[in-house]
């Protein structure tokens, strides 16, 4: 399945829990902002929002990690456009 | 099975939600001394500033503990704890037995001694709330108490805003037991050109205007200590997060745990930390042990300059500390060693180094 998976910016602080949970789908860029890869690769360049092919496996990971951000920073939505984190 | 938990802030509301994965019919219950769910202090700041709204600040949403059948109970604090017949007396004149006990109460703000409506903190969302209310009444001008993580938040909240601050420090820097002169000279560079006015060795009698107070915090461990639990600057744990008394666990900003990676005991104080030892907590309090091994850091930007604490950063700790870059090179960093590893680092404008140095402290291999 596909996953939306977007960084604020104007939100992340550089805590890196994210990074520490999921590494190869968070990593800090030099600004101390979180930046989203595609496992562990970072095709197109450091961006802050990328659609990425997850397994059920890796999805539960990737929101364990949006779950651990303490400024809510990461916002996922699955295929349909729904928003999965953070809770509306 | 009974888990008990005292403190309803990230790590205690983690371990009770990971405690009801484990058990669907274990009983919960969570003492939150104060009475709003969980929420994030990290987006503090945010709100301050107006990037969040105050209702973006709330991580749970209010039927979420009935939802996952925790026993919630804001405003409780304990009273007394005893171990030998396992109950916690608590502030409501209740008694509550346990089989598990965790202990979460975080710290307490260390305060001034004379405290007027000018003064503010900047813990809890209600310290935030009258914040809030302050700066809104648009005061002249500003004065910042303290050299650490929680002034540098003022220096960026009045910076914002414009109102003239000046900051007194104790010492002769910010971060003075942590930082090494170029470091500090680098953040203070950065307030100063946005107005801040840095005062070292301060006896301020008379502050002038608004004024944040940022001078640490300390856990209150009387209770623990009549208790009978072993404590020092925190309750002390194995790296496992056990206290010395049978069935009692603790975690987070009050837990002194043994930390595998640094080998040495240490308090940290950061969300990751929290958030992952109420985990670790509730794994073993459900007897699915596993040490608690987690590189945490510390982070912040003080208008544009990144400060980066990883891993042991305490220079009493450190049997040597190794500077690299400069003032003038406009970053530095320095390397905390023990036992011929790399066991902490500082980064202030040195982004680039943080996944090597964290990885460094990870792997523990011998320091080159």
């Amino acid at each position: 399945m596909k996953l939306t998976i977007t960084v604020d910016p104007d939100l992340c602080i550089g805590a890196a829990s994210c990074v520490t949970i999921a590494p190869e789908t968070f990593q800090l860029n030099d600004e101390n902002k979180a930046v989203v890869y595609d496992h562990g690769t970072e095709p197109g360049g450091r961006v802050y929002r990328r659609v990425i092919e997850v397994t059920t496996e890796e999805k539960e990971n990737i929101i364990l990690a949006a779950q651990s951000c303490p400024t809510l920073a990461i916002i996922l939505t699955d295929e349909a456009g729904n928003q999965l984190f953070p809770e509306l | 099975m009974r888990h008990l938990i005292i403190g309803g802030g990230i790590a205690g509301t983690t371990a009770a939600e990971e405690l009801r994965r484990f058990d669907a019919d274990a009983s919960i219950v969570l003492l939150s001394e104060e009475h709003h769910r969980l929420y994030s202090r990290v987006l503090l700041p945010h709100y301050i500033k107006g990037k969040v709204t105050r209702e973006r600040v709330f991580l749970k949403k209010p039927e979420w503990y009935a939802e996952q059948r925790i026993e919630w109970y804001p405003g409780v604090m304990a009273t007394a704890i005893d171990p030998k017949n396992r109950f916690v007396a608590t502030s409501d004149g209740r008694e509550y037995e346990y089989d598990k006990l965790l202990i979460a109460t975080g710290g307490e703000v260390n305060t001034l001694s004379a405290n007027d409506r000018d003064t503010c903190y900047f813990r809890t969302l209600d310290d935030a709330d009258r914040l809030f209310e302050r700066l809104n009444e648009c005061p002249e001008r500003a004065t910042i108490i303290g050299g650490g993580f929680i002034a540098l938040e003022f220096v960026n909240i009045f910076a914002d805003r414009q109102i003239p601050a000046e900051l007194h420090l104790r010492g002769e820097s910010c971060f003075a037991s942590v930082l090494d002169a170029g470091s500090a000279e680098l953040i203070k560079q950065k307030a100063e050109a946005d107005g801040i006015v840095f005062v070292p060795r301060s006896t301020l009698e008379r502050p002038h205007g608004l004024l944040g107070v940022g001078i640490g915090i300390v856990p209150d461990l009387r209770l623990l200590r009549d208790a009978g639990l072993d404590t020092n600057k925190g309750v002390l744990t194995n790296e496992y997060l056990e206290t010395s008394a049978v069935d009692v666990y603790a975690a987070g900003d009050i837990a002194e745990f043994f930390d595998p990676i640094v080998g040495r005991r240490v308090q940290a104080g950061n969300w990751m930390s929290a958030q992952t030892q109420g985990r670790v907590a509730a794994k073993a309090m459900v007897g699915e042990r596993q040490p608690f091994r987690l590189v945490s850091s510390y982070a912040t930007n003080c208008r544009g300059m990144e400060v980066v604490f990883v891993g042991d950063v305490n220079r009493e700790a450190a049997e040597q500390i190794i500077i690299f870059g400069s003032l003038a090179e406009g970053g530095v960093m320095q390397h905390f060693l023990r036992g011929g590893k790399l066991v902490g680092a500082t980064l202030v404008n040195r982004n680039h180094d943080r996944a090597a140095v964290t990885k460094m402290i990870q792997e523990q291999t011998p320091y080159v």
